[in-house]
């Protein structure tokens, strides 16, 4: 399926639900008197403008009616953060990067957990993956990185022995959207829920991280060759969708 | 690991871990993000705006006008308009201890009787107020005035009228153009010369301020204002109780229906603007689902839902009428859950103009109300915003009534008190209107045998009045709070008031004697002369106070020769004056006043040609009102109505209380406006009637009493 298409449809369901969210976890009274009591005070900026001490007082009162907008927009906010936080990075994993292209080469570094470790550290790679050239050790960082070559597409398991301990990252290599991991990590426990897609490494392994460098992803826009992150495109379009949801449902946001 | 603990930590790990989802947060984020932004954004620019062009403008003003406050004696005046207190009640509640800050004002600066107008009605002493003239200036002389074509009435203040082009499009009629709305009030408000010498005014709900007129300040109109319908207060009582009776006026009976188990009924509205015949109403229906064990109702209008106690009133409730290809026309009103069982019903408020979205101006500018709106909340618009007639026809009880008139005092007190600290400088003025209808709804309770209170017991009746003046002098001891010594603070009243114990019905008396004539075999009429013989009529009355002559080429079926006019108003007159009830030998009219001899003008053609002063107690009949004719001349009120003041204008002078003692004898409210030009240091319009009061020498040096807190 077309990312454009996905990242449409995911914004219109997600303006429409979020500003439900909104519309169930909010004062929506209060929030509407908010909202009126500030255009209040920017109308009678205009209205008394002639009087120095009313136009000031006025924008004294602007300022504070945001904060108490704000304040008033924070519970909500927080409950409509945990889902669509979930959501983006969970997305972000399809979205936000390309799989691998077969004969294209790529980069997967891994980290050990000290100079001794990374010494010892192998790779077993699947007989569909091959390494392009020798691995470089980095010492300053105890990574060493294997530049290699896919043959076919598909989803592999590359095998990192390390200390007599192995460990396991899938790759994947794909044209269409994939669902993808670029890191698997040891503990790191907030880390991994947001940045990786794989279970933890083993503790014993020796080894702190293992990372594919696939490629970022920007949508095609169809419109004069120009191409956008997800993120911001989903950013426009769920707020134009929520706004015509909050218009429709009569929900203060 | 609790689960609140977990939680939190989930949250703060969700607002603060790094990752790529923290950029944005959905819609509900990005708008108020976007939402406070551009408010601050916009305010700074507003505000960065006005401070650099400040200085210019002063200096502009300063060449154009030098200093406006330069001869000014006071910095600002606040003129509080009470419609209709009463002199006399106010002195005696005064005596008693009860008014306390009106007491101060007596004691430090003014307190005197306000000569009122000519008739004494509020939009002819109002309009004298505003104008500084008499009312052949202004061209206000009754709430109505009469068609000469066609002997019907108009409303004298203001003319709406459609846009004159439409396009028949199938069922359609499509309006072109704008609305027409024509003030037919003359002569210039005071306000209007202020802001032309640079001093700001702040005007709300003055009477017969509707259209609203461009001038150097804000201004909210106030009673002429119409309902959405464009009548003057149409309620709804929604019922299950069939009935064929009509209201007499003021309202109308809608069916309450019973479909798949809910009640269901509508809220009348204006004729469709895209019907192709008249008349065609746009209505908006609403369901009501009663809970007969929990006494209330769940009601749905539109996408407001509420429930109600039976008893109690919804807050504003904003609905729209939808005629069609996009017109629609936006109101406000209150629902009111009258009873529950056995029979279900409900009270409507007449639907007033949206102040937040309003169709038709009533405010200068026009965001002046959409300001007030936004900073209170919605707010009554119609000029008559209190329901006298529903409580007239028994449709809400004085509870329920009072409710009503309440609340929008309460809003009204909070337009003037911000305009209070709006208008440092200038004028500022608020007239409140429930001092008049108060008084008019609960005057039965201030007297024993009142025909309209006979069936209640003296245990029953409440302190209306009494209560009411209290609450006005609670009113000024807060905003004697808000003031310092350069301000002039005023509070006058348009008229007082009297009993209105028996109704004098002025076209029987006509009838009766021979100048009013009926159709072969009629004894009455129906309303507006439905069966009067013009051809043989002479004399006619419609409205409160007016008496007009059927005068050949003034009136289409005149037959009075206008050389035989005076003579025939010297007879009228003569056997007017002095009229005594049968039923009680008191004098039902002490005065009547030739117009000719009371006015001056360039407007004095379109009055009528004859003022009657009912005497106290006595008033022109409901019927006579809209010109109907009936058997008897004199007749008991027995309708709540029960104070009035179109009696004789010298019985009802208004009140005259000011912080600074003025040094005048007879003040009369065509005082008002030269009195506050002066103090403002401006020049009197020469064709101003009224005479400026001069300022006691004290008065300059003393110092605004202080008030004493409400009990």
């Amino acid at each position: 399926m077309s990312p454009l298409l996905v990242v449409v449809a995911l914004s219109v369901v997600v303006g429409f639900v979020m500003v439900v969210l909104f519309g169930y976890t909010s004062d929506q009274k209060a929030i509407a008197r908010a909202k009126d009591e500030l255009k209040a005070h920017l109308l009678a900026v205009r209205l008394y403008r002639d009087q120095l001490d009313v136009v000031m007082g006025s924008y004294g009162k602007v300022l504070r009616g945001t904060g108490r907008y704000l304040k008033l927009a924070f519970k909500p906010l927080l409950y409509v953060i945990i889902p669509i936080t979930i959501l983006i990075v969970q997305l972000d994993r399809s979205l936000g990067l390309k799989a691998l292209a077969v004969d294209t080469p790529f980069l997967l570094t891994v980290r050990a957990n000290s100079p001794d470790a990374m010494n010892n550290i192998s790779i077993d790679l699947p007989s569909e993956i091959k390494a392009d050239a020798p691995p470089v050790h980095v010492a300053a960082e105890n990574e060493v990185v294997w530049r290699l070559l896919a043959s076919k597409q598909g989803s592999y398991e590359v095998k990192i022995l390390a200390d007599g301990q192995s460990a396991s990252k899938t790759v994947r290599i794909s044209s269409a959207l994939a669902r993808l991991s670029p890191v698997r990590l040891r503990d790191h426990f907030w880390e991994r829920m947001f940045l990786s897609g794989e279970p933890a490494l083993p503790a014993n392994a020796g080894i702190e991280s293992i990372s594919v460098d696939y490629p970022e992803r920007n949508i095609a826009l169809g419109i004069a060759g120009y191409e956008m992150n997800w993120i911001w495109l989903f950013f426009i379009l769920s707020m134009i969708a929520g706004f015509v949801f909050k218009e429709l449902l009569g929900i203060q946001i | 690991m609790s689960r609140r603990r977990a939680t939190t930590l989930l949250l703060l790990a969700t607002v603060f871990a790094p990752c790529l989802a923290h950029a944005y947060a959905g819609p509900g984020a990005g708008f108020a993000v976007l939402s406070s932004f551009w408010a601050i954004f916009v305010a700074f620019l507003y505000s960065f705006y006005a401070l650099v062009t400040w200085p210019f403008r002063q200096l502009f003003r300063l060449i154009r006008r030098r200093n406006a406050y330069g001869k000014a004696v006071f910095q600002r005046a606040v003129i509080l308009g009470f419609d209709g207190m009463d002199p006399e009640l106010a002195e005696r509640f005064m005596s008693e201890g009860r008014l306390p800050n009106l007491s101060k004002l007596r004691e430090k600066g003014t307190f005197s009787k306000l000569r009122t107008t000519f008739p004494a009605i509020s939009p002819v002493a109002w309009s004298t107020f505003m104008t500084g003239v008499n009312p052949g200036k202004h061209n206000i002389y009754d709430f109505l005035a009469r068609d000469t074509n066609n002997y019907l009435p108009f409303l004298s203040s203001a003319e709406i009228k459609g846009p004159k082009r439409h396009i028949k499009v199938g069922k359609y009629s499509i309006p072109f153009g704008k609305t027409e709305i024509k003030g037919m009030r003359k002569s210039t408000p005071f306000w209007h010369w202020l802001g032309k010498a640079g001093i700001f005014s702040s005007v709300i709900r003055v009477p017969v301020t509707f259209p609203p007129e461009k001038f150097d300040g804000v201004l909210l109109s106030g009673m002429c204002v119409p309902d959405l319908k464009g009548s003057q207060g149409t309620f709804c009582l929604c019922t299950t109780k069939a009935s064929g009776d009509k209201f007499r006026e003021g309202g109308v009976r809608v069916p309450i229906e019973r479909k798949n188990g809910v009640y269901q009924s509508y809220v009348p509205g204006p004729d469709s603007p895209l019907a192709q015949k008249a008349g065609e109403e746009l209505r908006l229906a609403y369901e009501i689902r009663p809970d007969k064990a929990a006494q209330n109702a769940r009601i749905t209008v539109g996408s407001e839902k509420f429930t109600l106690k039976v008893g109690e009133y919804s807050e504003w409730i904003p609905i729209e009428f939808k005629a069609g290809l996009g017109f629609n026309a936006h109101g406000i009103c209150r629902f009111y859950l009258k009873e529950i069982s056995p029979e279900l019903e409900v009270y409507v408020t007449p639907v007033n103009i949206d102040p937040g979205h309003p169709d038709l101006p009533i405010s200068h500018p026009v965001t002046y109300s959409i300001y007030l709106a936004k900073l209170n909340g919605a707010f009554a618009t119609l000029g008559l915003a209190e329901d006298t007639w529903a409580l007239n026809e028994h449709v809400l009880d004085d509870d329920a009534f009072l409710a009503q008139a309440y609340g929008n005092h309460e809003d009204r007190e909070k337009m003037l008190f911000d305009a209070l600290d709006k208008t440092r400088q200038g004028l500022c003025t608020c007239v409140f209107d429930t001092t008049d209808r108060v008084q008019h709804m609960f005057w039965r309770y201030l007297e024993a045998d009142h025909p309209a209170a006979r069936e209640v017991p003296q245990s029953q009746r409440k302190e209306v009045i009494q209560d009411l003046y209290q609450r006005m002098d609670n009113l000024i001891g807060r905003v004697m709070q808000k003031i310092d010594e350069n301000t002039l603070l005023m509070v006058i009243s348009d008229h007082g008031f009297k009993s209105f114990a028996r109704c004098m019905n002025l076209n029987a008396w006509l009838h009766q004697n021979g100048y009013l004539a009926l159709k072969a075999g009629k004894t009455e009429s129906g309303d507006w002369f439905e069966d009067v013989d013009w051809s043989r009529t002479r004399a006619y009355t419609m409205g409160l106070n007016g008496l007009y002559l059927n005068i050949k080429g003034r009136e289409k079926q005149g037959i009075v020769d206008p050389a035989e006019a005076v003579a025939l108003k010297s007879e009228i007159k003569q056997k007017l004056t002095g009229l005594v009830d049968p039923t009680n030998g008191a004098v039902g009219v002490t005065g009547v006043f030739i117009t000719g001899n009371v006015y001056r003008g360039p407007y004095t053609d379109n009055a009528p040609d004859l003022l009657v002063g009912y005497g106290a107690g006595y008033r022109a009949s409901w019927d006579s009102v809209m010109g109907k004719v009936t058997a008897l001349i004199f007749e008991d009120n027995v309708k709540a109505w029960s104070g009035d003041h179109c009696v004789d204008p010298r019985l009802v002078p208004g009140v005259l209380f000011s912080s600074h003692k003025f040094i005048e004898d007879t003040p009369a409210i065509v005082d008002v406006a030269p009195t506050i030009l002066k103090l403002f240091g401006l020049a009197l319009p020469s064709h101003f009637d009224g005479k400026p009061w001069d300022l006691a020498p004290q008065a300059l040096s003393s110092k605004i009493p202080a008030a004493t807190a409400a009990t």
